[in-house]
């Protein structure tokens, strides 16, 4: 054995893992704890050997960056270490995130809750950008929460780093729905601001409880936030007909926020609307914005201790740091059609004497 | 109890991606996932929770019979019909105004009011969902009803057996006969359990409401306490004024004793509130007496504290950046992409770490490296 091997064995002895909790594309998590201290933690097995390229591009962005920042708003990365062909990554375990937490309609959230949060998220991501990093995957499902209530900034697998002069940058990032307007126009040359209009829409989700911008095709996204926000004019953002992607979805009137947003404040409504400004150059950056009045007026932000959270019964879903894109074992709860022509309906004998009771499905209650 | 709401869990959570797979950029294998909003869709033609019916909806629509598409007719609306095919407004209107006729695909006989707006983009859900719903209303026997868990099993195995003959059209005739006979037996049962379950959905509305009332009082108590709060403090504060007026006392003496006297009173009141709030038994207004709330600080480190060690320029001799800077018809710019950054970057990385003392102990082993003088032969080498 020579000294690398031994190196990484003996760092795969300082972890067990436990169940498995989900599976992605590219990645299976699970449950897992530090043998030495029995600390939870969530071990992130990467799959190597499906690729024809060698490792997912994700799971190399992700242990770049991760690996150099240690903030208490962005998930830790704690150990890397291979195991047989296999890269595992072990993360901080957190109990849950912010999308779990905004569809759990028994929630109810004070103003202060929601104050707490946005500055978590700006003050995670000050420290991505003030390290030259953007992350480009801004969600509620990407903003993990931990037992003691802080937010942190997960899953950097379309993290880069930023201000090379003159590369061009990919835009087919972020999730539609919190995707800004240069990017959906095909810009390739853009900065911090694209991450500030992610947390934009989570703050306005965060008062709505529902998505803010929920497009159904990129060009509907474009039409969806145009509806809501108004089109553009050129002196309110110079130079946007000319971005490679460019399309006219017609003139929509501005409506002012206050009309959606009845209960807010005035500062709220303001670094909002701050947030959401077409001009990326104009959009407020992460830094300002966390010295913004909103923050500093009453009420304070609440203590994370004190953040409303899903109950803990419910979580038959595993919340840890998973992937979007993960099929979890076990009945979920989507709808699933059988196929037309299964004809014979199979009860095998292990499942009746697993299950003592069958499931009964009721029709009644709709 | 767990049952029911494992069953309805099932059919809340359905996501169904509208207008097909044809999202052209999408950069992730995943789609948005969330679960109420008016694209959400429930239920064959029933209504969700805040009783709103959705209806199926997909840009590639086409009517099986006409051919028509969206792209003829933007209006274009596809019912189904009883023995589940599509079709779409105009022709049932072609085929079905003069009474009943068979259906242009399958020839069953059809009337023009029971077609139904499609609810799930699978016709065969739809189906499932119908006959599920039909069959639950009779066969709604529960576990209580039966002697042994035996003879439960075996009767939701029945159910499930005639459920998916119905389904997929296997054996209909006796299938039917079976249903009906079962109706006859249990007559009595299947009244009781209706309502029984009436009874249980009345509960749960008394137990909502109950529930409402009780946030309402809460917010009344508290808007009570808030405005007794600040009269108490008006009075203190009169009190101190008229105090400081007449005494003979040493008035920062006075003072103090007053701003003791408004800690007390509010230490009482929290003390309270916590009381009652726990008896109400939600754990959110107990600790919010116990961790007092922080006042915001925007930034939690020093990491600016180099701002003095750099002063940046409006413009530099960069190559590199030449194509960015010649940028004439503005795409650069306005995408938000600044070169100054790059700049910034640059001299940023350049001063970072300045003035922060070498580590601890890196000396010694610096000084126990043997330094090579000029014309020194390493001893390695002899």
């Amino acid at each position: 054995m020579d000294a690398v091997e031994k190196a990484n064995a003996d760092r795969q002895k300082r972890w067990a893992k436990d169940q498995k909790i989900g599976e992605g594309t590219y990645a299976v998590v699970y449950r897992g704890r530090e043998v030495a201290t029995g600390r939870k933690v969530a071990i992130k097995k990467i799959k190597v050997g499906q690729f024809k390229d060698g490792l997912d591009m994700s799971a190399i962005r992700e242990v770049k960056y991760l690996r150099e920042m240690k903030h208490q708003n962005v998930i830790e990365l704690l150990d890397v270490f291979s195991s047989k062909t296999n890269l595992n990554l072990v993360l901080e375990f957190l109990d849950t995130d912010l999308e779990a937490v905004i569809k759990d309609r028994s929630l109810v959230f004070l103003p202060a809750d929601i104050k707490a949060w946005i500055a978590m998220t700006f003050r995670g991501l000050e420290f991505c950008h003030r390290n030259w990093i953007l992350h480009r995957d801004l969600k509620p499902n990407n903003l993990l929460i931990s037992a003691n209530g802080q937010l942190k900034l997960a899953d950097f697998g379309l993290a880069r780093d930023f201000a090379d002069p003159g590369y061009k940058m990919t835009c087919q990032v972020i999730t539609r729905w919190y995707r800004p307007v240069e990017l959906l126009f095909g810009c390739r040359y853009y900065s911090t601001a694209v991450d500030i209009w992610s947390v934009g829409c989570i703050f306005a989700e965060l008062m709505l409880r529902i998505p803010y911008l929920p497009g159904e095709s990129d060009l509907d996204q474009i039409k969806t936030t145009f509806r809501a926000l108004g089109t553009p004019t050129d002196e309110e953002w110079p130079g946007y007909t000319k971005l490679p992607d460019y399309v006219s979805v017609g003139q929509f009137p501005k409506t002012p926020l206050r009309d959606l947003f009845t209960a807010a404040t005035p500062e709220c409504l303001n670094l909002l609307s701050k947030c959401l400004i077409y001009d990326p150059k104009k959009r407020i950056s992460a830094k300002d914005a966390l010295y913004h009045p909103y923050f500093s007026a009453m009420p304070y932000p609440s203590h994370p201790s004190k953040l409303p959270k899903p109950a803990k019964k419910e979580s038959n879903r595993p919340l840890e740091e998973v992937d979007g894109n993960v099929e979890f074992d076990g009945p979920g709860p989507a709808v699933r059609a059988n196929p037309p022509n299964k004809l014979k309906r199979k009860l095998s004998d292990s499942e009746l004497g697993g299950r003592p009771i069958a499931r009964k499905l009721d029709f009644t209650a709709m | 109890m767990a049952n029911r709401v494992g069953a309805s869990s099932w059919l809340r959570g359905t996501i169904v991606r509208k207008g097909g797979g044809s999202s052209i950029a999408n950069s992730r294998t995943t789609t948005p996932q969330i679960q109420s909003t008016s694209t959400t869709i429930f239920g064959g033609g029933v209504k969700d929770p805040s009783g709103r019916t959705s209806e199926y909806y997909s840009a590639d629509d086409q009517c099986p019979v006409c051919k028509s598409d969206r792209f003829l007719n933007p209006k274009l609306r596809l019912l189904v019909s009883a023995c589940y095919h599509k079709m779409c407004e105009s022709c049932i209107d072609r085929l079905f105004t003069l009474g009943p006729a068979p259906c242009p695909i399958c020839n069953k006989t059809l009337r023009k009011l029971a077609f139904t707006p499609q609810t799930f983009e699978d016709l065969g859900v739809e189906k499932e969902v119908a006959v599920r719903r039909r069959i639950a209303k009779d066969f709604n026997k529960r576990q209580e009803d039966f002697p042994d868990i035996r003879s439960y099993n075996d009767y939701l195995e029945e159910v499930e057996e005639v459920t998916f003959n119905l389904i997929n059209d296997i054996d209909i005739p006796e299938t039917e006969a079976r249903i009906a006979k079962y109706k006859q037996e249990n007559i009595e049962v299947i009244r009781a359990n209706h309502e029984r379950e009436e009874q249980y959905a009345q509960y749960l509305k008394e137990l909502e409401d109950a529930e409402r009332q009780e946030r309402e009082q809460r917010a009344l108590e508290l808007k009570r306490a808030e405005e007794e709060e600040r009269e108490e403090r008006e009075k203190g504060r009169q009190e101190l004024i008229d105090k400081l007026e007449t005494s003979t006392k040493d008035a920062a003496k006075l003072v103090a004793r007053a701003k003791l006297e408004a800690q007390r009173r509010a230490s009482s009141r929290t003390t309270s509130s916590v009381f009652v709030s726990s008896v109400k038994g939600r754990g959110r207004a107990a600790q919010a007496a116990t961790v007092p709330d922080v006042p915001h600080v925007p930034l939690q480190d020093d990491w600016y504290a180099y701002e003095d060690k750099f002063t940046l320029r409006t413009n530099y001799d960069d190559p590199i950046s030449e194509a960015v800077r010649r940028d004439r018809e503005g795409i650069m710019r306005a995408g938000g992409y600044f070169v100054e950054q790059a700049w910034e970057r640059a001299l940023r990385s350049a001063v970072a770490g300045l003035e922060i003392a070498p580590l601890e102990g890196l000396h010694t082993t610096a000084s126990s490296i043997p330094v090579l003088q000029h014309g020194d032969v390493p001893t390695s080498a002899t």
